[in-house]
């Protein structure tokens, strides 16, 4: 494809890291817990899509395998998992929200600009290809990190880490073309597993609390 | 290609752990699960124990076409593996078995405790040998993974939400940590192209001049702040007193010893690489800085805690803070005193935390308040207990004294990195005395108290002998004979594992 | 200017003017003939709208007693400042001859004049339902301009001016894939927000509704009747043609004329008119997938607005190569 010029090729990674940015800020706007899920499997598609075209203008064949791996897991057994528990928990909105969305979009669009900043010194001798989606990268993390903390359902705890760990991969295909390959079926195993955890732990804390409102863990003191 | 026997070591010791875990599932009684779990550590003791003199006389083991290596620093903390591993399981036959007789757990969930507890020594030794940082990663986060359920097995509401913020902020913590892991990876990349070696220990280090600064730099805090939460440095350790406390006490103990040491480790060896290419400096400062703050705030809220395993949680920030200091400090006393450490505070805590589940089987509470004359209702225990809660206060006839003066010397001596001056390195030095004076009066009050006095009426006298006595008898011997004498291949490995961090 | 170029800018304005007041009642019922489809209805004729008008025109007004100038003034300011912001956008020509009046401040000025003067005549007839119509719309203005200046400002960074004029013309004339994709469609998602917000159709106002609970643009029309309404009616379809006007033009400029031969012109204006339908279908789309925020979840969305236009400014200083 005679079009496709490292240039142009740039700014389509740039904006595929873009969509998978936009996505974070859907999640932390959302109140809906099944939104929130099927946002994150959109991201993840995204994911897979931006590595794709990094495979395909660098040359890197794992990454696709990853990619692929990242749709089947990230794109559907993990939403899958998640749905079932909230189906069974039988909670379907965050109620109350420890910062509220305005706000939570603002600090998620001052933690874009931090990101950026850290980064500087590092992405001015990158790739031309993927320079920007490093720093995009650190923002999806630290925006994961803040969704954490700002909300309290424990689903939406565990949305917001496999949202980190998306951040995470993003960088490692944005900074390196992507991790050794054992590497990264070690991640994805990782996370699978953490996800399922958390989707037991949910179940026994619904038994014991009645409720996965995190905030109601607060029996352990200094 | 031949086979040495340093080869089947290492294949042993990953396969052991694997093979018995899987096993566990499939075992009826629970005589039978104790005997493998005894069988599995066995030859893994035995198998770093070869592994530990071949190091010893060859320097670096590699194995697997360079997927595993181990050098004095990976040897000295199998070796803490190995012995903590031991006594544990020595330990969990008469817990257990307690356990079981009282109906606290159904017989079937003791083979999926077998099965996590293999997973986690597998997870931990991988994560000490292999030679890949992404690997290592990978093995880190499984021990998250690994240990989840282990700390909320009584299933209780407190065990419950002890284990959800574990797993939260842990998870968090090492997902940061793998952006560090990235980090390195984009700088090495950068010197040696596209391989996908380029995250091997030993290509890191065989090239760790030329690998750029700034990188390396925000590589490193990345690094130090993901693993420093599996260790439980202030800020990032409020995970802690309430895993080790809800934790069943064989898996209290594998926390506290074990697994806070491996992941020191993995800060150590991602700071071997980092400071040769930047100054020793940085990152001296901020495991200075860290362990200072994790060891004042640790011994204040050790003066607050009413529940005794509370306690030693905080006893143990308090001591990797120590580690920190002196690892952060640097020069050869410094690193020695802080890898010295390390060994003693695994034999120590988990000592402590043995005695603790006896207590609190015996007891059935965890209130301090509550638990007195233990000398009068449980000996041996008891003595477990004052010789470990001694050690801990860093009491002067326990190894735990010499590696803390060790630390302090090294404060004295070398200055706090970063230049803070003579005033900053006497205030420090006199915030460490300080504070240990406070860990030690507060350890001490505490646990004498609990030894000593009047026991109350409704609890069962005497302690009959049980394989669990083993353990203490173990761990005490170790650690009152490791303040006479050093044996020399420790110290050997010590010495050696202290030059390779730069202390030499 | 010689005097047949004043001539011909003149007749370009007229035509300008004419094409969008025209047009404007069109779009609305190409929507509300599309949400009826949508929702398997037959629906009203495509050209009900300006049946509608007709009659609201033939009609006698009926003014309370109660109000003052303001009431009778308004619907001629909101009508005159609606057509002479539409008046800057280009349309059918990439070159506005009254480009040279106004940029994209003056934009938002006319219509913030406009919405300012609306929410004075809801108070004005002093009844519940003008007031709480205000004071909800006021809520919704102050929220979007903002977001609205910010991913204008974000378009006029990658084109180099504020001037509408050479925005458009210059992004018309470069070929190919246009340069800075990411401020670019940060912008646009931005804006196309801010366009349901400020032309009140779901979800942030539902256009059809007189139900206390849920009125904000009907509130304050509430008191209109017979030409007065019609003027109101047919300024908040320009408002939202001009809207469209604005995506559709700084956004997808492609086709519009770069000069004023008739060829191009005719094209343009082909072009425009398929290009706003388009966008018009797609808000009927909307319409029908979304129901209607709670007022206060209507900041939740303008605030993403917000932050959408702000990042996109963002990414355009950081972006850049």
């Amino acid at each position: 494809m005679p079009w496709l010029t490292p240039h142009v090729g740039a700014q389509l990674v740039d904006l595929g890291s873009v969509m998978l940015l936009l996505t974070c800020f859907a999640i932390v706007a959302q109140r809906r817990l099944s939104a929130c899920v099927d946002l994150f499997a959109l991201q993840s598609v995204f994911l897979a899509m931006t590595a794709t075209l990094v495979a395909f203008l660098t040359g890197t064949r794992h990454i696709y395998i990853a990619a692929a791996l990242t749709v089947a897991v990230k794109g559907f057994v993990i939403p899958r998992v998640l749905r079932r528990v909230i189906e069974r928990l039988n909670v379907t909105r965050e109620l109350v929200m420890n910062v509220n969305v305005p706000a939570s979009l603002l600090i998620c669009g001052a933690l874009v600009m931090t990101a950026f900043f850290i980064t500087r010194p590092i992405i001015s001798f990158g790739h031309l290809l993927t320079r920007n989606s490093l720093a995009i990268a650190l923002a999806i993390v630290l925006i994961g990190f803040f969704t954490m903390i700002a909300r309290q359902k424990a689903v939406t705890q565990l949305i917001a880490f496999l949202v980190m760990e998306n951040g995470l991969f993003l960088g490692a295909t944005a900074a390196t073309y992507g991790m050794p390959l054992i590497v990264e079926l070690g991640v994805f195993f990782d996370v699978l597993v953490a996800a399922l955890i958390a989707g037991i732990y949910t179940n026994r804390l619904q038994d014991a609390f009645d409720s996965v409102d995190t905030s109601r863990l607060s029996e352990l003191k200094e | 290609m031949t086979v040495t026997i340093t080869t089947m070591a290492v294949a042993v010791l990953l396969c052991a752990p694997f093979a018995a875990g899987c096993w566990s599932l499939l075992i009826r009684t629970s005589r039978q699960l104790h005997l493998v779990n005894l069988g599995s550590m066995g030859l893994l003791v035995a198998a770093e124990i070869l592994i530990a003199r071949t190091v010893l006389t060859q320097g670096a083991v590699t194995a697997f076409d360079e997927m595993v290596y181990i050098d004095a620093l990976s040897s000295m903390i199998l070796f803490i593996i190995g012995i903590v591993g031991l006594a544990c399981s020595l330990y969990m036959r008469s817990y257990m078995d307690e356990q079981v007789a009282r109906g606290t757990v159904a017989p079937n969930r003791l083979n999926l405790f077998f099965f996590l507890f293999h997973m986690f020594l597998l997870a931990m030794v991988l994560a000490t040998v292999a030679n890949s940082l992404g690997v290592q990663w990978v093995a880190i986060e499984a021990t998250t993974l690994a240990t989840t359920f282990l700390i909320a097995f009584w299933r209780r509401r407190e065990s419950l939400e002890a284990g959800w913020k574990y797993l939260i902020l842990c998870s968090v913590g090492i997902s940061l940590a793998l952006f560090g892991v990235v980090l390195m990876y984009y700088s090495s990349l950068r010197v040696l192209g596209d391989v996908s070696s380029a995250l091997n220990i030993t290509q890191l280090q065989a090239i760790a001049t030329q690998l750029d600064a700034h990188i390396l730099k925000l590589a490193f805090v990345f690094l130090f702040v993901g693993y420093g939460t599996k260790v439980g440095l202030v800020p990032m350790h409020s995970w802690l007193p309430d895993a080790y406390a809800e934790a069943p006490a064989p898996v209290a103990a594998m926390l506290a010893g074990v697994l806070e040491t491996v992941a020191v480790y993995a800060i150590l060896r991602s700071r071997g690489i980092v400071d040769q290419a930047v100054s020793p400096e940085f990152s001296g400062s901020l495991l200075a800085l860290f362990g200072l703050v994790s060891f004042s705030i640790a011994a204040l809220f050790l003066l607050l805690q009413h529940n005794y395993k509370r306690m030693l949680a905080y006893s143990s920030i308090e001591h990797m803070g120590l580690a920190m200091v002196g690892f952060g400090v640097g020069g050869p006393i410094g690193i020695f005193g802080g890898l010295f450490h390390l060994v003693n505070h695994a034999f120590a805590k988990s000592l402590a935390f043995f005695a603790a589940g006896n207590i609190h089987q015996r007891y059935k509470t965890v209130e301090i308040g509550e638990v007195h004359g233990v000398a009068s209702v449980m000996p041996g225990s008891a003595l477990a207990l004052l010789v470990a809660g001694l050690a801990l206060a860093a009491l002067p006839p326990f190894a735990l004294f010499a590696s803390e003066m060790q630390i302090v010397t090294a404060l004295g001596t070398s200055g706090l990195p970063g230049g803070w001056g003579s005033r900053g390195v006497s205030g420090s030095i006199l915030l460490l005395l300080l504070c240990s004076l406070v860990a030690f009066a507060a350890l001490l009050y505490r646990i004498t108290g609990m030894v000593w006095g009047a026991a109350p009426a409704a609890v069962t006298r005497g302690e009959p002998w049980s394989t669990g006595h083993l353990s203490l008898v173990l761990l005490g011997l170790l650690l009152v004979g490791l303040c006479w004498v050093l044996p020399s291949p420790l110290r050997q490995l010590l010495d050696m594992a202290s030059a390779l961090l730069g202390g030499g | 200017m010689p005097i047949p170029a004043i001539l011909s800018a003149m007749a370009l304005s007229v035509a300008h003017a004419l094409a969008l007041l025209t047009l404007a009642p069109f779009v609305v019922g190409l929507i509300r003939k599309l949400q009826a489809r949508f929702q398997c209805r037959r629906g009203a004729s495509l050209f009900q709208p300006y049946f509608d008008l007709a009659k609201l025109f033939r009609k006698q007004p009926a003014v309370s007693t109660a109000t003052s100038w303001i009431f009778t003034a308004t619907p001629y300011i909101v009508f005159g400042s609606t057509l002479t912001a539409g008046l800057l956008v280009p349309v059918f020509v990439s070159q506005v001859p009254l480009s040279f009046a106004g940029n994209i401040i003056a934009l938002v000025y006319l219509f913030a004049l406009g919405t300012f003067f609306l929410i004075l005549a809801g108070l004005d007839a002093g009844s519940a339902f003008g007031g709480m119509g205000g004071s909800r719309e006021a809520i919704i203005a102050s929220l979007t301009e903002p977001a609205m200046i910010l991913s204008i400002f974000a378009i006029a960074l990658t084109a180099g001016s504020t001037n509408l004029s050479a925005i458009v013309h210059k992004t018309a004339l470069m070929d190919g894939v246009a340069s800075d994709p990411v401020p670019r469609l940060m912008a646009l998602a931005a804006l196309f927000i801010v366009t349901l917000a400020e032309t009140g159709r779901v979800p942030v106002d539902n256009p059809a509704t007189h139900l206390e609970l849920t009125m904000i643009h009907e509130a304050m029309v509430l008191e209109y009747s017979g030409r007065y309404l019609a003027l109101l009616e047919w300024a908040s379809a320009v408002k939202l043609l001009v809207f469209l006007t604005l995506i559709a033009n700084v956004f997808f400029p492609w086709g519009i004329a770069t000069a004023p031969t008739s060829q191009a012109l005719a094209i343009g204006a082909a072009v425009y008119v398929v290009k706003v339908s388009v966008l018009a279908a797609l808000i009927g789309l909307i319409e029908c997938m979304f129901a209607k925020l709670r007022l206060f979840r209507v900041t939740d969305l303008l605030g993403v607005a917000f932050i959408l236009a702000l990042l996109g400014l963002l990414f355009f200083y950081i972006l850049q190569d």
